[in-house]
């Protein structure tokens, strides 16, 4: 039984399929990629798996239970959150606010132990000498960590990671490389990626599928789709498939 | 950065002006106790719009709506089932609240300027519904445009009391959610309410809870309001001015904070006695006038500014 697992899901917006019968399975552990081109359904996708829109078709199992049309709080709670592909702090909030509302509502710990548990997990992002800044005076590439510890203080079984390095420079990207890594090995959270940096999502994923058009049209290693006639039609046109 | 409300000065102080506002109908009489109860009364009121629409950002436009329900279930449970008023003020909230249950899960669902004109809805509509139900009914309940003439009531020092009781209570609650879990799922759904859905907030539990609070205490408001003034129709405790008042206090004050309503309260009310008695044609020009200065030059209210100049004096 696999961890995570979609059956046949679709999400329609009006007449347009967004998400057409799509199936994929995470496994326990794993780092699993998502490409596609713009608009081929990815957010979308990631958006049905945490219930913010529940799929119109389709179930979505989690270690075997259906958990399609749940709110987000609730899949939050079962151990699955999202990371948004434009970041959202707490403005107003400090940094260590910010993640605090994660173990507070997300795991359900009381003020003092939320407070305790931010620091550690600012403290691992790297982001300790902000603690007591308010969110929205830190950069985007700060905004972008304080977006993972504040999913890491939910404690999750699985974080959807939605874009989590773009508008990095290089060098950043190789640093936030290095956490997912950690995040993965050393805490045990199953990651599910998407990214449009190529170099980090090809580095990092063991498999990887590919959308295009709201579909499904590959799946397979990074080498392997790499080479895909159908993957590099959708990116580069038919003339070099 | 840990804010030391209740250091030793804090706890002194407050106790010295609980002492002098207990105390102070011993030397003060007539009007001016009767002007210190309208002010806690609109203190009070002004905090209760603040717990939904300053920590949420839920702009309610519809709160007296509750007002108008706590005055009339007042009105009648003492002039129909003969009740005392104590009880009746303590149904009034319960009967508030349990309206703003299932008022509050549909319209808490929209966003923006729509759960501001579906509360306005409510209100207005609860207004109609008082106001004609007993014609088209026939029957003879909540007295239609003629209200209700409640017993008369005690003096000035028992409004001041208990309205001083009332808004204690509500601005306790209020401190309360300032430094709470609960109001930090508050303060998340102000920020970015997806979010806090994604890391684990019940969004729609908190705005309802936030909400059910906040009508509670204006039930009991307008209880007291009844009584004092003893006799009510829907066109005055349904008064659409009643919630803008709010609205133009909390702003005046500072949304989303715990000085915002004592401030922007007292100061409104005392301003449109001083220039209402001196200036009796021309009071609401000056109001306006008034209002809008603070507006523009205080965008973030009284406290807001102030907090800003302070934190600026430090840093300098």
């Amino acid at each position: 039984m696999a961890f995570l697992e979609a059956k046949k899901v679709s999400k329609f917006f009006g007449a347009l399929a967004a998400v057409s019968e799509i199936d994929f399975t995470l496994e326990k552990g794993e780092i699993l990629g998502m490409i596609g081109p713009n608009g081929s359904g990815k957010t979308t996708l990631f958006n049905v798996i945490v219930g913010v829109y529940p799929p119109d078709r389709g179930k979505i199992l989690f270690s075997g239970k259906d958990i399609s049309g749940k709110k987000p709080h609730k899949i939050c709670h079962l151990g699955i959150t999202k990371t948004s592909q434009i970041v959202q702090p707490f403005t107003s909030m400090t940094v260590l606010e910010n993640v605090m509302i994660g173990g507070m509502f997300g795991k359900g710990l009381t003020l003092s132990k939320a407070k305790e548990k931010a620091k550690e997990f600012i403290d691992f992002v790297g982001l300790f000498k902000y603690l007591d800044e308010p969110s929205g005076k830190i950069t985007v590439a700060s905004r972008r960590r304080l977006e993972l510890a504040r999913a890491l203080a939910t404690e999750p079984e699985i974080i959807l990671l939605d874009e989590n390095m773009a508008g990095l420079t290089p060098w950043e990207i190789d640093e936030v490389l290095e956490l997912l890594r950690k995040v993965n090995k050393d805490m045990g959270i199953t990651l599910f990626v998407v990214e449009h940096v190529m170099r980090a999502v090809m580095g990092i994923s063991e498999r990887i599928i590919v959308l295009n058009y709201g579909e499904k049209i590959a799946e397979g290693s990074p080498e392997e789709v790499a080479k895909d006639p159908a993957v590099i039609e959708a990116y580069l046109g038919e003339k070099y498939a | 950065m840990e804010k030391k409300i209740f250091s030793k000065r804090n706890i002194t102080l407050f106790f010295l002006i609980l002492a002098i506002i207990l105390i102070l109908p011993l030397f003060v009489h007539g009007y001016l106790l009767r002007m210190l109860a309208l002010i806690f009364m609109w203190i009070g009121l002004t905090a209760c719009w603040n717990i939904i629409a300053g920590y949420t950002g839920y702009i309610d436009f519809g709160s007296v709506g509750y007002f108008g329900i706590g005055s009339y279930v007042t009105a009648i449970l003492m002039t129909k089932a003969k009740m005392a008023f104590l009880p009746s003020l303590v149904f009034s909230g319960i009967i508030s609240a349990s309206f703003a249950i299932p008022i509050g899960i549909p319209t808490l669902r929209l966003r923006g300027a729509y759960f501001g004109i579906a509360t306005l809805a409510f209100a207005e509509a609860m207004k109609q519904v008082v106001l004609e139900l007993d014609r088209v009914a026939h029957i003879n309940f909540f007295g239609g445009s003629h209200g209700i003439t409640l017993p008369i009531g005690p003096g000035n020092e028992f409004f001041y009391y208990v309205m001083f009781t009332l808004m204690f209570m509500v601005m306790a609650v209020t401190l309360w959610i300032e430094r709470s879990r609960f109001g930090y799922s508050l303060k998340a759904i102000h920020e970015a309410e997806n979010t806090a859905e994604l890391v684990g907030v019940n969004t729609l539990f908190a705005k309802t809870t936030a909400y059910t609070i906040s009508a509670f205490f204006l039930g009991m408001f307008g209880a007291t309001e009844a009584y004092w003034v003893t006799y009510i129709t829907p066109n005055d405790v349904f008064n659409i001015h009643v919630t803008i008042q709010m609205v133009i206090m909390t702003l005046l004050g500072g949304m989303g904070t715990v000085m915002g309503p004592i401030v922007g309260g007292s100061f409104l009310t005392i301003i449109s006695e001083i220039l209402w008695a001196r200036f009796i044609y021309t009071y609401m020009i000056l109001l306006g006038i008034i209002i809008l200065i603070v507006i523009i030059f205080m965008p973030k209210g009284i406290v807001g500014t102030i907090r800003g100049l302070v934190i600026k004096k430090k840093v300098t």
